[in-house]
């Protein structure tokens, strides 16, 4: 990238190589990349959102395409934090900084797996690991029964989870919304107040595919989460209402699969762009995405994303 | 391969390669496309019973369709394609001098380094990663009997791209060979039997009702046996966790922990699971 445009961007205190992150659950570093860490093609690595205990997650089917998307209902399935930590040594060689994406039945189990990372992490001789930035706190999985979304759709539950999270830890805190929601500014403003360093949004819209033989829904869980094209636009309008009305940084996501999307999403106030949807589509396409970017900012004589960041939003 | 059945929890395929490759000759029949790709990268390390991940073409956002590797000749690797919905439709029509995104071979494959004997049976379009296997054991000299199952007079085309040894035909209308399920003919058959006396592996690959049968039969006549199965994938890698069956061992991926799973682990849950055919 030398002599190119400058992608660096800055979440809080952390320092990004290039506004291209992968979308927590979507990308699998050890499963993907097979030629090692320096193949990965994105600035920072989110692993798929872990939970205190284990989750087997929903019965499948789980995952099918949809009109220029993808429906999922995963169901959060995970080994558990203490699983998660016994196989971070795997990821040490990575040279991406890693923010782990947080799930939970209850504000208390949120809590609880960064109180035991945090206790990992300071232990002394805890062993190899990666570096680890921050946490991603998943307060919108739409597919939980008992899970998440009632947190994410809850600006006052929101606000207590983030409150009580802050003093938990001095790295990057971020809450990860919900669209299922009226209004997506209130609880992006409960997040920033609590103290939250960023904002990510957003993740998957409920949504239902039917079986078109038995007219049944098609997914194990009935109900599943939609990503992918069909949704960016929408996911665009939510970035920019609440680039209007919050001061921290943003992770746009939700059907980027171009260069220019990406721009469009720093366009409406995102500071980095997250693609989950079109990496399961192309395994190249992220690699593709961040060339993409650089092409668009050099054809438009830009030097940096700053310069671009929010142009959207301005009344002229 | 890191990826095996009794390694539930065990990372994906590794080392899968995503390139462009030319089509270089198609042979288009009835209901089905036989597509020969030049990718040297694939075909060198693939092992039967894996698959590609193929890109849709002209598709403006899709996911990747999984296909089996039909067969493996030097650097070139044959895919046999059922056209069934609009991704399958526009790979049936890819004509030879095409590029195409592919990414493999994923999935773990069939496990023959023990096998010293072995016995096949498809159910129509699952005997595309048969022919393969059946072509690794040729080359091995491990005797190997065949069953393939067709529903009927419309499906008997694709017998013609087929090269099996000592192949046993059923159609289920009557038209060919013995009237009846695949599993009935097993049950009808000398060359069965043979198998059976050979204390024969088995390998199945066809719809789940028939891999659940070919498991009953299988342990009724205290065989070893194998079945590839099917799911709707996104990452095709073990990633997204999207293409679990549930199993007597639980959720297993099959694009990573499979596609080839022991026949015993498909319980009762497996064909509960919504949307199955
Ligand atoms: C490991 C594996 C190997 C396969 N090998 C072969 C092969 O060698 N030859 C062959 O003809 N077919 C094979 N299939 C089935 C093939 O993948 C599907 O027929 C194909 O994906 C259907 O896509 P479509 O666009 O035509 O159908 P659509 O119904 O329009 O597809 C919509 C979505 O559902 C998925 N889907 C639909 N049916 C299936 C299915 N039966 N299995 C998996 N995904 C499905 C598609 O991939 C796509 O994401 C294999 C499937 C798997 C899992
Ligand atoms: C298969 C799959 C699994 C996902 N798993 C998670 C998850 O574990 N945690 C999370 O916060 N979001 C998860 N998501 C949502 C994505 O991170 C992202 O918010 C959403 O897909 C929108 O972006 P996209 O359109 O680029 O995919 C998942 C999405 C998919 C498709
Ligand atoms: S398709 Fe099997 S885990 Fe993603």
């Amino acid at each position: 990238m030398t002599g190119g445009p400058d992608l660096r961007v800055r979440l809080g205190a952390l320092e990004l190589a290039h506004p291209i992150i992968n979308a927590s659950g979507t990308y699998d570093v050890l499963a993907v990349a097979g030629h090692g860490p320096s193949t990965v093609p994105f600035s920072c690595y989110v692993p798929k959102t872990v939970t205190l205990e284990p989750r087997t997650g929903n019965p499948p089917p789980r995952i099918t395409e949809t009109p220029s998307g993808i429906i999922n209902a995963i169901g959060l399935e995970n080994p558990g934090i203490e699983a998660f930590i016994a196989d971070l040594p795997r990821l040490a060689g990575l040279r991406i900084p890693v923010i782990i994406s947080v799930g939970g039945a209850r504000p208390a189990d949120y809590l609880a797996v960064v109180r035991r990372m945090e206790e990992r992490l300071a232990a002394a001789g805890a062993g190899r690991s990666p570096a680890i930035a921050g946490y991603e706190l998943n307060v919108s999985c739409p597919n939980v029964a008992a899970g998440g979304l009632s947190i994410g759709a809850d600006p006052e539950a929101l606000r207590q989870l983030v409150s009580a999270a802050r003093p938990l830890t001095a790295r990057l805190l971020i809450a990860k919304l919900t669209p299922n929601v009226t209004d997506i500014v209130a609880p992006a403003r409960a997040a920033a107040e609590a103290g939250a360093d960023a904002i990510s949004l957003v993740n998957t819209f409920k949504a239902l595919v039917l079986d078109p033989v038995s007219l049944r829904p098609f997914l194990g869980n009935r109900t599943g989460g939609l990503c992918g094209p069909a949704i960016r636009p929408i996911a665009l309008r939510m970035v920019a209402e609440v680039a209007m009305s919050v001061d921290v940084p943003l992770i746009g996501m939700g059907g980027v699969t171009s260069g220019l999307e990406a721009l469009e999403m720093i366009a409406c106030g995102a500071t980095a762009v997250a693609v989950g949807a079109a990496t399961l589509a192309d395994p190249r396409a992220p690699a593709r995405i961040l060339e993409q970017l650089s092409a668009e900012l050099a054809a438009r004589s830009l030097a940096g994303l700053d310069d671009v960041r929010g142009t959207a939003l301005r009344d002229s | 391969m890191s990826a095996a059945p009794d390694r539930p929890d065990g990372c994906g395929p590794t080392g899968a390669v995503v390139v462009p490759c030319p089509v270089v000759e198609v042979r288009r029949f009835a209901d089905w496309s036989l597509v020969w790709i030049e990718a040297p990268a694939v075909a060198r390390a693939a092992r039967p019973g894996q698959f590609v991940m193929l890109a849709v073409p002209g598709a403006a956002f899709a996911l990747r369709r999984p296909l089996s590797l039909h067969r493996v000749h030097g650097d070139r690797v044959a895919l046999l394609i059922e056209r069934r919905g609009e991704g399958t439709r526009r790979l049936a029509e890819l004509e030879a001098g095409a590029e195409i995104e592919l990414s493999g071979p994923l999935g773990n494959g069939f496990d023959i380094a023990t096998t010293c004997s072995a016995l096949l049976v498809a159910g129509g379009i699952g005997v595309a990663p048969l022919q393969f296997l059946a072509d690794e054991l040729r080359a091995r000299r491990i005797p190997v009997w065949t069953f393939v199952g067709l529903r009927g007079k419309r499906q008997l085309p694709l017998l013609t791209v087929l090269d099996l040894p000592r192949q046993t035909v059923a159609t289920e209308d009557g038209e060919r060979g013995i009237h009846g399920t695949v599993i009935e003919a097993l049950d009808a058959s000398p060359a069965a039997a043979e198998a059976v006396e050979k204390g024969a592996e088995v390998f199945g690959c066809g719809p789940l009702p028939m891999l659940v049968a070919l498991r009953d039969w299988a342990s009724m006549h205290h065989l070893i046996g194998y079945g590839s199965l099917e799911a709707h994938m996104a990452c095709g890698t073990g990633a997204c966790h999207g293409c679990v069956v549930a199993t007597t061992r639980g959720y297993l991926r099959v694009c990573a922990d499979g596609p080839v799973l022991p026949l015993q682990v498909i319980g009762e849950r497996t064909l509960a699971a919504r949307g199955t055919p």
